[in-house]
């Protein structure tokens, strides 16, 4: 039996309308570096979609699942070793994209099965230390290069374009399956989950292997995102890749956007891509304060982000308008 | 009845639990057996609920054993019982608010005991599910927005999207009017004639005499009494536990 049409869910916006957006901010995406063509725009642009593609990752575990983990520059760190050690082994660097996803997301695996017992705030908390110490373990290891970093040494020219649409081949990726886990029983579940741990598990739904589940994917789309990035950047050491800032970062991102949702992590990842340059150009010394000061405003003001402020101006139009 | 209908659902052996040096729930047994409306009921502070948490996979016994559809269910989480057949409703409503009825009902299809990971087969079943409670009217409702009453009855729905065979519900009938209770009551039975056993603990004493089959009277922790209702009600031991003995002029 199917219900009526009319009984559809009023709440989204049609499939078109989202269908349209989406092919129109792609060709954008290819068409724009192409014609602009500036070194520095183009660095820009793949920067920003480096973040967008972390940013709808940790969405499926802080949004949807409601697991706020701080904890996600482990495995951008992870990602970023694996891909440069991989790549500096001679393997071709694609390969080591998936190599970098795939330690990402056994790394996620070994952490979530004791933190996964844990329960919002002590989650977070424990997201914390652990991203710390692995930090300070990395900044001392040796065949690394421990604290003074890692340099990744190619045979091929250095070639920008193919970087930019590597980078935005992984944004398009990491949305496609975020928008096919919101839409399914995976993400059903996990929903449940955020809501409610205890009542997901009366209906069936097992919460810690579904959690470890969609941090395992989490992990893997941001280990391969800290992989392009460290072959581009050709130099990585802990404090960067690992640390604790690009974790706050990654999880501003989405709230900035709006969390649980499809589109708000993209939305923030933009925002956040192209504005944070200006900021720690313009305010090196205080940009961090800013980043707190914003987080703050959004929790208390609009805890749907950006994309749930829109939602809520378009409801209220729509209400004078009848 | 066939006796093959009859036979056990559940077997309760000498469960206890302990809170620090203080026994909640101290060698109770009982047993339910297929298509009945088994009652379990006594004062505040009896036990209802730590016993009713022990059998839903809520809470870890201290000791005894829980056998359940042919086998042994103690200290099984409470998704994997409802994977096993068991399904619960929780006393204080604990909808997923967020979410649209239809959406709340549609995860006890998809993760029940047929799982499936048909959208469409998921969405029906719900539906389905929704009229024969009464609130299909309201499927695309977010959750947030429904009255106490809806809300139970989506507790409910929720617990049968599961396909459960023996349902556990926890005084459904606490905070509604005297005609939702009555409404509630025939819902249980119309569970019950389509094949679902129910396990049900109130305090309520007039809604649960009214729908058992059979019900278990716990006081202090201890199974004070079980038979029939009428049983139940002519019980002395029961009697006094609920209004106390009579006055002996004074004296004590």
């Amino acid at each position: 039996m199917t219900a009526a049409p009319a009984m559809e869910n009023p709440r989204r916006a049609p499939k078109w309308i989202t269908g349209a957006l989406l092919v129109a901010g792609i060709i954008l995406l290819v068409v724009l570096p192409l014609v602009i063509g500036s070194t520095n725009f183009v660095r820009l642009l793949f920067l920003t979609l480096l973040w967008v593609t972390t940013s709808i990752a940790w969405n499926l575990l802080g949004g949807f699942a409601g697991q706020v983990s701080f904890g996600f520059a482990v495995f951008y760190g992870v990602g970023a070793y694996t891909t440069a050690l991989a790549i500096n082994g001679k393997i071709n660097p694609f390969l080591a994209f998936v190599m970098g996803a795939v330690a990402a997301a056994i790394i996620s695996v070994l952490l979530g099965l004791p933190t996964f017992r844990l329960r919002g705030p002590y989650f977070a908390i424990a997201t914390i230390g652990i991203s710390e110490a692995v930090r300070v373990v990395m900044t001392n290891v040796g065949f690394t290069g421990g604290a003074s970093g890692y340099r990744i040494l190619e045979a091929r020219p250095f070639e920008q374009f193919e970087h930019y649409f590597t980078a935005l081949a992984l944004a398009i990726i990491a949305l496609v399956v975020s928008a096919k886990i919101a839409d399914a029983k995976f993400g059903l579940g996990l929903k449940a989950i955020r809501q409610d741990e205890d009542a997901a598990a009366d209906v069936g739904v097992n919460p810690f292997t579904n959690k470890l589940a969609v941090h395992a994917i989490a992990a893997a789309l941001t280990g391969a995102a800290g992989g392009v990035f460290a072959r581009y950047a050709a130099f990585i050491h802990p404090n960067g890749v690992f640390g604790f800032q690009t974790g706050v970062h990654i999880l501003l991102m989405p709230v900035i956007g709006g969390i649980a949702t499809v589109w708000g992590p993209v939305v923030g990842g933009f925002v956040f891509g192209i504005v944070e340059e200006e900021i720690v150009a313009s305010f090196p010394q205080i940009h961090l304060l800013l980043y707190g000061s914003l987080l703050i405003l959004i929790i208390m003001f609009e805890p749907g982000g950006i994309l749930g402020g829109v939602r809520e101006v378009i409801r209220r139009y729509r209400g004078r308008k009848h | 009845m066939d006796a093959n209908i009859n036979g056990s659902i559940l077997k309760v052996e000498g469960l206890t639990r302990y809170f620090g040096g203080l026994a909640a729930v101290k060698d109770v047994s009982f047993e339910v057996r297929r298509l009945q409306i088994f009652g379990i009921i006594g004062p505040n502070g009896a036990g209802k609920t730590t016993l009713f948490s022990m059998i839903a996979g809520a809470l870890i016994p201290s000791e005894g054993k829980i056998v359940a559809l042919g086998q042994e269910t103690t200290g099984k989480p409470s998704h994997r019982l409802v994977k096993i057949g068991i399904a619960r409703t929780h006393q204080i409503v604990r909808p997923f608010r967020a979410l649209t009825v239809l959406e709340n009902v549609q995860i006890g299809v998809y993760f029940g005991r047929k799982h499936t990971n048909n959208a469409a087969t998921a969405r029906d079943s719900a539906l389905e599910v929704l009229r024969s409670v009464g609130i299909d009217n309201l499927a695309y409702q977010p959750a947030s927005i429904l009255s106490v009453g809806q809300q139970k009855r989506l507790e409910i729905a929720r617990a049968l999207a599961t396909q459960p065979e023996l349902l556990l519900c926890d005084e459904i009938c606490g905070g509604l009017t005297h005609s939702e209770t009555g409404a509630m009551l025939q819902l249980l039975r119309k569970i019950r004639d389509n094949g679902t056993t129910v396990m049900y603990v109130e305090h309520d004493v007039k809604a649960i005499t009214s729908v058992c089959d059979r019900i278990m009277v716990l006081n202090y922790g201890r199974r004070l009494a079980e038979g029939t209702p009428e049983e139940i009600q002519r019980d002395p031991a029961v009697i006094e536990a609920y209004l106390g003995t009579r006055a002996t002029g004074g004296k004590q």
